[in-house]
C-alpha cells in the first residue's frame, strides 16, 4: 500500500513537472535538483489532495521538499481520515 | 446580479469607501465578509443594511496588522460561506504630519496597517485562489501614492507600495486565473477628509478639473467594474478615480 502511494505520487509529480517518473528519486530535492517552483509545488499539493480526498493545510507546502516528504505527509492525512 | 453567490472579503468595511463597496457587493448578490478595527456600532448598522438587500453580511473585528488574525479571517469566511472569490483590500489609516515632526510610531502605524495589512490578508488568501485557479483582488491605493501629497510621506509611501505590490502579484498569478488591480481614489467625501479645514478643501477643489470632491460611490463603481467579467482582460492596472486631479 505504501509502495503504491509512493509510485502514485511519483507519477503525479512527474506529470506536473513534465519529467519521466524514473528521473524522480525518492530523496531528490524538488527545488534544487528537479527545478520545481512554488506554483508547481502547489499543484502537487492540490493533486495529492484530490487523488486521496484529503485536505492538507497550506503550511505543509513548505515541507514539500522531496518525494519522500510528500509521501509522509500524504500518509499522515490519510490516516487522519481513516 | 453581477456577483450572485460569489464570496467577497472587504477589509475596513464599516465606513467610507469600504462601506460603499460592501453595499455594492451586497446589492449584486455577493456574500460579504467585512472587517473593522473599532467601529462596532457602524458594523452592526452595516450588517442590518445588507440584510435588507437580501444577503446578510458577516462582520469580523479583526486588526489587519495581525497576521494570525487575518489567517482566521480567511478560515472563518470559508467556513461561513463555503469559499472565497473576491478580495478587496481597503483598510487604511492616515497619520498626516510634516516629515520633520513625524514620529517613528506615526510612520510605522501607517505602513503596518496600510501596506503590511494588505500583505497579511492577501498572503492568507492567495493559496485558496491559486488552488481553485480563480480569484479577483482589488487593492485600494490613493492619488497620494501616485503624485505624493504633502504631509503624507507615510501614507503616500504605503499607497505607492500597494501599487508595486499589485503589479508584481498580477504578473505572478495571472496564469492561474487571478486578476489583481488597484483603484487610486482622489479626494473623496468620507471621514478621512472630514477633519480637514474648509479653506484647505476649497483649495483642493481648485486642482480638480471636474470641480467637485468624489463620492464613495464613484470609487465603488470602479471596483465593481474591475471585479466584473467586463474587465476580464485587465490586470495589474491602477484605475484613478480623482476627477482629474492627478492627470499626467
Amino acid at each position: 500500500m505504501m509502495q503504491d502511494i509512493e509510485n502514485d505520487i511519483r507519477n503525479l509529480v512527474a506529470e506536473i513537472i513534465e519529467k519521466d517518473p524514473s528521473e524522480i528519486k525518492s530523496d531528490a530535492r524538488f527545488v534544487e535538483d528537479l527545478g520545481v517552483d512554488s506554483m508547481m509545488a502547489l499543484e502537487i499539493l492540490a493533486g495529492v489532495e484530490k487523488k486521496y480526498k484529503i485536505a492538507i493545510p497550506e503550511e505543509k507546502l513548505a515541507d514539500f521538499k522531496t518525494l519522500d516528504s510528500i509521501v509522509v505527509i500524504a500518509r499522515e492525512y490519510l490516516s487522519k481520515n481513516a | 446580479m453581477m456577483f450572485k453567490d460569489k464570496v467577497a472579503i472587504v477589509t475596513g468595511g464599516t465606513r467610507g469607501i469600504g462601506r460603499e463597496i460592501v453595499l455594492m457587493l451586497a446589492r449584486e448578490g455577493a456574500k460579504v465578509v467585512f472587517t473593522y478595527a473599532k467601529s462596532v456600532k457602524e458594523a452592526e448598522g452595516l450588517i442590518t443594511q445588507t440584510e435588507k438587500l437580501g444577503v446578510k453580511a458577516l462582520g469580523l473585528q479583526i486588526d489587519v496588522r495581525e497576521f494570525e488574525k487575518t489567517k482566521e479571517l480567511i478560515e472563518k469566511t470559508k467556513a461561513a460561506f463555503g469559499g472565497l472569490d473576491i478580495l478587496v483590500n481597503n483598510a487604511g489609516i492616515t497619520r498626516d504630519k510634516a516629515l520633520m515632526m513625524m514620529t517613528r510610531e506615526e510612520w510605522h502605524e501607517v505602513i503596518d496597517t496600510n501596506l503590511n495589512g494588505y500583505f497579511n490578508v492577501t498572503r492568507n488568501a492567495i493559496v485558496t485562489f491559486l488552488k481553485q485557479k480563480s480569484g479577483n483582488i482589488v487593492n485600494i491605493s490613493s492619488v497620494s501614492g501616485l503624485i505624493g501629497l504633502a504631509r503624507q510621506t507615510n501614507y503616500a509611501a504605503s499607497k505607492a507600495g500597494i501599487i508595486g505590490f499589485t503589479k508584481s502579484l498580477a504578473r505572478e498569478v495571472a496564469l492561474y486565473g487571478i486578476r489583481v488591480n488597484a483603484v487610486a481614489p482622489g479626494f473623496i467625501e468620507t471621514d478621512m477628509l472630514s477633519g480637514l479645514k474648509e479653506e484647505f478643501k476649497a483649495k483642493m477643489l481648485e486642482h480638480i478639473p471636474l470641480g467637485r470632491l468624489g463620492k464613495a460611490e464613484d470609487v465603488s463603481a470602479a471596483v465593481k467594474f474591475l471585479l466584473s467579467d467586463a474587465a476580464s482582460y485587465i490586470t495589474g492596472q491602477v484605475v484613478v478615480v480623482d476627477g482629474g486631479l492627478a492627470i499626467k
